[in-house]
């Protein structure tokens, strides 16, 4: 191990922020769809995990409350969707260049390159993170509010503002997503 | 001085090995079977496959048998239900108030009822619903079940050896069983072929039990036995005997179920350990109690023999049951449990006497509250333990009330502890 680590090839990077910052804007963004919808369908499938099976054990000795604690479900599905609605918005905005050139132009739109590409990236970070949240306390709450609906019915609306407020967090997300990445677009020319 | 004070603290400790590496793995074995030998065998409870989960995975493997239990906590009978069948003047009233209940299916093809046919029907229920319940399981709750079941499995075999010495038939007290520890017919019919000594026993052991669930129990009653076999002992084991087989499987039950607990951590092992140390502690209190009048509690076999039968988990242990091992007679028994207001309580209950309420009636009491609020929580195994024995409790009540109408003695018929009631005295204090 010697001290005096200087990298002699031609391959060689200044440091981590040479690294990032050559990591290609698209990637960024691409990056961030990927995540904002993958990371809401697993918040939304753990959630319903969590809930269904209790309203499916519950449901043998209590059948009435089969419908009535769907809307749980309903509510985990919301998160999912929100991811699918950012994913949507997202990918419309990533836009590939008029002209196929090797290098881009000296006048290209770097500024607005580089943010498009972090802030779809955050954006869907934003998204993804807050419905695995959401979506599994979404599904811990409808666990017990079909458990307890079971054993006694005015439970049930009660129980369902924990989970109206459960839900809200994904709402935060999407709201914080779509600020983030509204004045994102990639550019498709050089300026001027 | 060079080192910190913790360092001296630590090399002062070390009295067994001076010089290092080499002694060290033969000293360790050595120190280790010292405290083997000087401590009482102890039993390896094998680990659970995985635990329970906490909130967030708990619905996976175990979800939906939690969820049917929930929904079954909804067919105990109500107060209402309660209410109705004690104002009946026959049996067959209570054939009709039960016909509105949970009880419905199981009473149909029934004519006239008794108690007896009562029980055994309302417990061939609870039989059918576990058995569902332990097919829809897997580990690590599937073996939480099972342990449930060991209880049962016990009082068969000693039943069955019990039986067999006063020279009953084998089938008919076969059919006297417990169906929820029911084992092979096979096995149950062999247990008697054996004779009640020593050798006996370890024979039995060895050719029968060691195939069931419950042989290991048996394996360390025998090393016990043996280790403190002397003459004098013998003559004393063998008046009460069946008795003290009895305990001492059930001591050690609790504690390999109490291991198993703790190892699956989580919320189950807070509430269900609770649950264990305080049954250990009434199987404590009621040896001690029992022991009054017989030959068990005279001062010689006091330490060998009855302190062998207070088990090694609880809040008595180990304090409170090494003071028990010198109780003589019902004072210096309240006098020890004065220092535990949890049992002083109780104590109060018996010693103050009167026909209003035994001390069993107390332990049932403080059991089903105890057991009532293990329904509290979610994501966690103790409401299947709490269910089969409040679920028992409410047969025993059926049971009395049954009596009580069959012998006309209305006045005791309300002596029953009724669960999930919303007129628990502990409930209606907390409302205050």
């Amino acid at each position: 191990m010697s001290t005096s680590a200087t990298c002699s090839s031609e391959f060689c990077n200044a440091g981590w922020a040479e690294v990032l910052t050559h990591m290609s804007p698209y990637g960024y963004a691409n990056f961030g769809i990927a995540f904002g919808l993958g990371l809401s369908v697993v918040g939304a499938a753990w959630g319903i995990w969590l809930t269904g099976s209790s309203l499916v054990g519950a449901a043998v000795k209590a059948p009435r409350i089969r419908s009535k604690n769907l809307i749980s479900v309903i509510f985990c599905e919301a998160t999912a969707i929100y991811g699918v609605i950012m994913a949507i918005i997202l990918a419309n905005k990533v836009k590939k260049p008029d002209e196929a050139t090797y290098y881009l132009d000296e006048d290209w739109d770097f500024a607005g390159f580089y943010y498009a590409g972090y802030g779809m990236f955050s954006a869907g970070l934003s998204v993804g993170l807050t419905n695995i949240a959401s979506g599994i306390s979404v599904g811990i709450a409808g666990s017990s509010c079909a458990i307890a609906d079971a054993q006694d019915p005015s439970l049930f609306v009660k129980i369902l503002i924990v989970e109206i407020f459960a839900s809200a967090l994904g709402i935060f997300g999407i709201i914080v997503g779509i600020i983030q990445s509204n004045s994102c677009t990639f550019p498709i020319s050089a300026l001027g | 001085r060079g080192h910190s004070r913790w360092q001296t603290k630590l090399n002062r400790r070390k009295p067994i090995f001076r010089s290092g590496t080499c002694l060290f793995p033969a000293v360790a074995y050595y120190h280790q079977s010292i405290i083997q030998s000087t401590l009482s065998f102890t039993m390896s409870t094998p680990a659970p496959k995985s635990g329970p989960g906490d909130m967030s995975m708990f619905n996976v493997l175990h979800g939906f048998p939690e969820a049917l239990i929930r929904g079954m906590r909804n067919s105990f009978l109500l107060d209402s239900d309660y209410h109705h069948l004690t104002q009946c003047e026959s049996l067959e009233d209570v054939k009709l108030n039960l016909t509105e209940s949970d009880y419905a299916e199981s009473l149909a093809d029934l004519g006239a009822i008794t108690p007896n046919e009562l029980q055994k029907k309302a417990i061939e229920k609870l039989v059918v619903e576990f058995k569902y319940l332990r097919t829809q399981t897997v580990e690590p709750l599937s073996t939480f079940l099972d342990f449930i079941t060991y209880e049962y499995m016990i009082e068969n075999i000693m039943l069955l050896l019990k039986g067999t010495l006063s020279g009953r038939d084998i089938d008919e007290l076969i059919a006297q069983c417990h169906p929820l520890g029911l084992m092979k017919a096979s096995t149950m019919k062999s247990i008697g072929l054996f004779e009640a000594s020593a050798k006996g026993y370890s024979d039995l052991y060895q050719t029968v039990l060691v195939d069931t669930p419950v042989g290991k129990y048996f394996a360390m009653f025998l090393q016990e036995s043996s280790e403190s076999a002397g003459g004098e002992t013998k003559g004393v084991l063998e008046e009460v005997e069946i008795e003290i087989i009895k305990s001492s499987l059930i001591k050690y039950w609790i504690e390999d179920f109490y291991n198993f607990v703790q190892k699956l951590g989580g919320e189950t092992s807070v509430i269900m350990g609770e649950i264990l140390r305080v049954r250990a502690d009434t199987n404590a209190i009621n040896i001690t109690l029992n022991s009054f009048g017989t030959s068990l509690n005279e001062p010689e076999f006091r330490t060998s023999d009855r302190k062998r039968l207070y088990p090694a988990v609880g809040h008595l242990y180990p304090a409170g049951t090494a003071m028990l091992t010198d109780v003589s007679d019902e004072d210096e028994l309240g006098r020890v449990l004065e220092l535990f207001p949890q049992y002083s309580t109780i104590w109060n209950i018996h010693s103050a006497g009167g026909g209003e309420k035994s001390i069993d009636d107390a332990f049932y009491e403080r059991d089903v509250q105890m057991l009532e609020l293990a329904f509290e929580g979610q994501f966690h195994f103790a409401v299947f333990y709490a269910y089969v024995k409040l679920k028992e409790q409410e047969i025993r009540n059926m049971v009395w009330i049954t009596e009580c109408i069959l012998q006309a003695q209305k006045d005791e018929i309300n002596k029953f502890v009724p669960v999930f009631s919303q007129h628990a005295p502990w409930r209606m204090a907390k409302r205050r």
